[in-house]
């Protein structure tokens, strides 16, 4: 929707952490959604002095009951109405299950509401949040979910099903396609990449109904560069600007996904450069160092050169 | 860039107020900007309704002594704003101090809200602490007019007072002072209010100077919130870029405010629909469609050179 004065006109519920320091949940998707023009409304589901990889971390966590409150005081002043939800990382069942509740509230109120998921789980074969929030994103959030980012652990987690193959990449995100959301894009898999080695295969799937009931399913497949360095904070960017690509392409992944790897990659790319200068020849940067260089990357986030191409399947 | 901001105030989950007013310009003009959330609300209280809650004063000491256990306890500024109780106030002025430990270069921002027209609007008890302890620490403050009296303990009723009471708080610590608003008589009539400004430089063989200055600012027909949290964040952006000309800093800051302002009173307006008062809904700060004047403001008031 385009309001008087040419503005996007456009609200995102963002229920993150926060930390004081650095780019991860709420402090890496807000920023970009904010200069690509999105209102965001941030819920902080903690506040971190900086993320868990540092050799420390303090600060607080908000219990689903007040998360419920903070909710209850947006629905008190009738604003709640958003256009997107998005989540990502949390660890607690309680708080996750109140999420759910929220988005479905917020989809009665606007029939429209497209929820951005990324189910964090784990990856590289094994979980790192508690277990039981398995079946509640397998049963509860997913099922109400538009979008989902999952890696190809978190994949075959949610549907029982090994990828080795492209072919079985194909049915996992069909599988979730039935599971609810009508966009899956597994971020990153073990897939053996066509252009060699130092590549990793990411693949998508948007399933699009027609006015006449019938349906069909967009796929692509999109080889990105690998990064010889442990990032934070990137899988909370890309899951923000997917949601603020296939806003723009809606019925277009292809160009969804490589406006959205390709912000991935210029700010990859600057962050690197960076950390590698800070820390000096041989020496590997620390998680400090590593941070995002977001707000340094401005421009590429409001109009990133495309830098890879999605094949369509 | 790579200038580092600690910023210390309330967040909302809607709406602009606090790190939420502040942050998003900041990091627009390129700061890397670190904040501590000293409350989290549903929106501000000018609604209907809030909900939410608080930091004390010992959860802001467990954030900090996370950034100082990873040694990242160097900033170039500290911007802090309103604040309700003292304890967490005072566990402000030490978190300065110790920052200013590791970077004597620091330059503290503080906007020290109390109240406007002639009223507190914090509790009675934050105004020694303040006085005493929060603006021997600041380098700018951005008093409003009855915050000026209170700090100063004495009333504006001329450009002459207002002139002896920037003065006497720059004797309290900061080398930049900024009123904001007053009820001072505009030469361009009553559609607009006066702003002051005051800064000592020091010049190259070492005598200091004082810049002062006058502002005239068109008065908008609305109650914003938020506005004075952008204004202390855009005038520790301006005064980055000029830091030895308040004139320069002031007219881009207010700019920004003129820009950010007329934006939402003309959006406020309509949506509400025509004889409609805007709501407070309505009436938040139009900041992300801002950003194009944020990064850039054209120079719509001119400052006075007194």
């Amino acid at each position: 929707v385009i309001k008087p004065g040419g503005s996007m006109e456009c609200r995102v519920l963002s229920i993150q952490s926060h930390v004081v320091r650095g780019y991860v949940g709420n402090k890496s998707a807000s920023f970009p959604l904010q200069v690509m023009g999105f209102e965001v409304d941030s819920i902080n589901s903690v506040q971190f002095s900086n993320h868990t990889g540092y050799a420390h971390w303090k600060g607080q966590v908000l219990t689903a009951d007040e998360l419920h409150v903070l909710y209850e005081g947006i629905k008190l002043n009738n604003v709640n109405h958003y256009d997107y939800v998005l989540t990502g990382y949390t660890r607690d069942t309680s708080f996750l299950e109140m999420v759910v509740d929220i988005v479905q509230e917020l989809k009665r109120a606007n029939p429209n509401l497209v929820y951005v998921c990324d189910p964090v789980l784990g990856d590289h074969g094994s979980m790192y949040v508690p277990q039981n929030l398995y079946p509640v994103y397998k049963d509860k959030v997913v099922p109400v979910a538009d979008i989902i980012t999952p890696n190809q652990f978190e994949a075959e987690l949610l549907t029982g099903k090994n990828i080795s193959t492209e072919k079985d990449a194909v049915e996992v995100m069909d599988l979730l396609h039935n599971m609810g959301p009508d966009t899956v894009v597994i971020t990153s898999s073990d897939l053996p990449p066509r252009l060699g080695d130092r590549f990793l295969v990411s693949l998508g799937s948007q399933r699009i109904v027609m006015p006449d009931g019938t349906s069909t399913t967009q796929r692509i497949r999109i080889e990105v560069p690998k990064v010889d360095a442990v990032f934070v904070g990137t899988g909370d960017l890309f899951a923000a600007m997917l949601l603020a690509w296939t806003h723009h392409y809606p019925t277009d992944l292809k160009t969804a996904c490589e406006k959205t790897f390709s912000v991935m990659h210029h700010v990859i790319q600057r962050t690197i450069s960076y950390a590698h200068e800070m820390a000096g020849p041989g020496r590997r940067p620390s998680p400090a160092q590593l941070e995002l260089r977001m707000v340094q990357s401005k421009a590429d986030i409001e109009d990133p050169a495309i830098v890879m191409e999605a094949t369509v399947l | 860039m790579d200038c580092r901001v600690l910023s210390i105030q309330s967040h909302v989950v809607r709406g602009y107020v606090g790190n939420k007013s502040a942050t998003f310009p900041l990091q627009v003009l390129g700061f890397e900007v670190d904040s501590i959330n000293s409350v989290q609300f549903s929106n501000h209280t000018g609604y209907e309704h809030w909900k939410g809650q608080v930091l004390t004063a010992d959860e802001l000491h467990v954030l900090y002594e996370g950034i100082r256990l990873n040694k990242l306890n160097h900033y170039d500024y500290m911007l802090t704003g309103y604040t309700r109780d003292v304890s967490f106030l005072e566990m402000v002025v030490d978190i300065v101090e110790e920052l200013k430990g590791t970077n004597p270069s620091l330059v503290y921002v503080c906007d020290p809200v109390m109240g406007d027209n002639g009223a507190m609007y914090v509790p009675e008890a934050l105004l020694p602490v303040y006085k005493e302890k929060v603006v021997p620490v600041a380098d700018i403050i951005t008093p409003n007019q009855f915050e000026a009296e209170l700090l100063t303990g004495r009333k504006i009723s001329t450009e002459k007072d207002a002139v002896e009471a920037m003065d006497l708080l720059h004797e309290m610590g900061p080398d930049t002072v900024v009123i904001t608003s007053s009820d001072l008589l505009s030469s361009l009539g009553d559609q607009y209010l006066v702003a002051l400004g005051s800064q000592i430089t020091v010049k190259a063989d070492g005598t200091k100077e004082k810049q002062r200055i006058r502002m005239d600012i068109p008065r908008v027909d609305a109650v914003f919130v938020g506005t004075g949290d952008l204004f202390a964040a855009m005038l520790l952006a301006w005064t980055h870029h000029h830091p030895n000309n308040l004139k320069a800093a002031c007219e881009k800051t207010v700019s920004v405010m003129q820009h950010v302002i007329k934006r939402t009173i003309t959006y406020a307006k309509e949506v509400a629909g025509p004889d409609c008062r805007p709501s407070p809904a309505q009436l938040e700060l139009r900041m992300v469609q801002s950003k194009g004047d944020i990064e850039d403001p054209a120079i719509t008031v001119e400052a006075v050179l007194l």
